[in-house]
């Protein structure tokens, strides 16, 4: 029975761990202000 | 002290044991996407290519011509799109500007291409378009999904806006990378004019009036990294051409542009080394950490049961035997 609970413990453990983590999500950021180029850059 | 041990064990193998299929499987699809914001830069060559002087209305060879591509992703519009579609979006606005050996612009072709941030799909939207005309994606465009496999693909041709088979022709080795090589073949094909032409004062639509046509084909070649579908190289064999109607003076076409465009070699150096550490990121969710987790579910599994076995193998002390005063006697 103490397995059983220490298992269960476990499973819960990682499902809300995982759960957590993709409702956080990555952040989304902002579109970048800089523009299209129509110069040729010189470097990357 | 064994059994509670034994215990813990127990369930930090399960723990361990159980996120390895849920990072994987879960986690994996819904955290691993282009993000929204992107910016990105791309310079290719095209040396001894053929350009039409618009001054001659004749073909010369000019030492180079350089392609600038800009993608930038319009996180207003994503977030605008994704209230509909109803999933992760990635709206990119893109400019692909050409510039001849004077430094004169050629050609700037502008598009919208909107895909699912996850699978790269196209998801069609108001303001998807190409040269301000509407279109209708049916491919992948400039990005191949994550987790790319051994197959062909649908992909977007910008110029004739058609979608096409684009052939995976198998695995080669760049610059310490393990790449798979497709190839796309587009066929003569005639294609509008763009809206902002070269020379001042000639428009679309006075091009058009004289009966001259344009017309288009090309062999685009890109080297793409499977695990995050990223080009990390391309080349494309591009020809135009002017055909029919007035313009040409009686000749039956005239070669507008044709050049083997190549990515110049500092931008390449620059995408190996982003993409490497992109791969090394997803391989993370995807590879590595799924495989770590339960091999160390396993291992904890196994001490846990081993220190249970002994836990019950050993004797307790023995039992302390009393007995009775033997009474007295004779």
């Amino acid at each position: 029975m103490r397995a059983l609970i220490a298992a269960a413990a476990g499973l819960t453990a990682a499902l809300a761990l995982v759960l957590t983590i993709t409702a956080m999500g990555t952040p989304e950021g902002r579109t970048s202000p800089r523009p299209l180029l129509t110069t040729v850059p010189a470097h990357p | 002290m064994r059994r509670t041990a034994s215990l813990v064990l127990l369930a930090l193998a399960v723990f361990f044991a159980a996120l390895s299929p849920l990072l994987r499987w879960y986690a994996y699809p819904r955290l691993v996407k282009v993000p929204a914001d992107e910016y990105q830069t791309m310079v290719l060559q095209a040396r001894d290519a053929t350009l039409l002087d618009y001054g001659t209305m004749k073909a010369r060879t000019v030492p180079e011509i350089t392609v600038v591509q800009t993608l930038k992703g319009n996180v207003e519009a994503a977030r605008r799109i994704e209230r509909t579609a109803g999933r992760d979006v990635v709206v990119w606005d893109g400019l692909s500007y050409v510039q001849g050996p004077d430094g004169k612009m050629v050609s700037r072709i502008p598009e919208r291409y909107i895909f699912d941030a996850h699978t790269q799909e196209p998801v069609h939207a108001t303001g998807e378009m190409v040269d301000g005309d509407p279109v209708t994606r049916n491919g992948i465009e400039f990005k191949w999904p994550f987790l790319t496999q051994e197959r062909d693909y649908e992909y977007f041709d910008a110029q004739a806006r058609v979608t096409a088979p684009i052939h995976y022709e198998g695995t080669r080795h760049f610059r310490g990378l393990s790449v798979y090589y497709f190839e796309q073949t587009i066929p003569w094909t005639r294609v509008p004019f763009p809206k902002v032409m070269p020379v001042a004062g000639i428009t679309p639509e006075s091009v058009a009036k004289t009966g001259t046509t344009r017309w288009y084909t090309t062999v685009r070649k890109f080297w793409v990294e499977p695990v995050t579908g990223a080009p990390v190289y391309g080349e494309e064999i591009h020809k135009e051409e002017l055909r029919g109607g007035s313009l040409l003076g009686g000749r039956d076409r005239v070669t507008v542009f044709a050049g083997h465009v190549k990515m110049r070699e500092d931008y390449t150096r620059h995408t190996v080394d982003l993409v490497k550490s992109q791969r090394r990121l997803v391989l993370l969710v995807t590879s590595y950490l799924p495989w770590g987790f339960l091999c160390l579910g396993v291992l904890l599994l196994s001490l846990s049961l081993y220190l249970e076995a002994r836990g019950r193998r050993t004797p307790g002390p023995a039992p302390v035997r009393t007995e009775e005063p033997e009474p007295l006697g004779s």
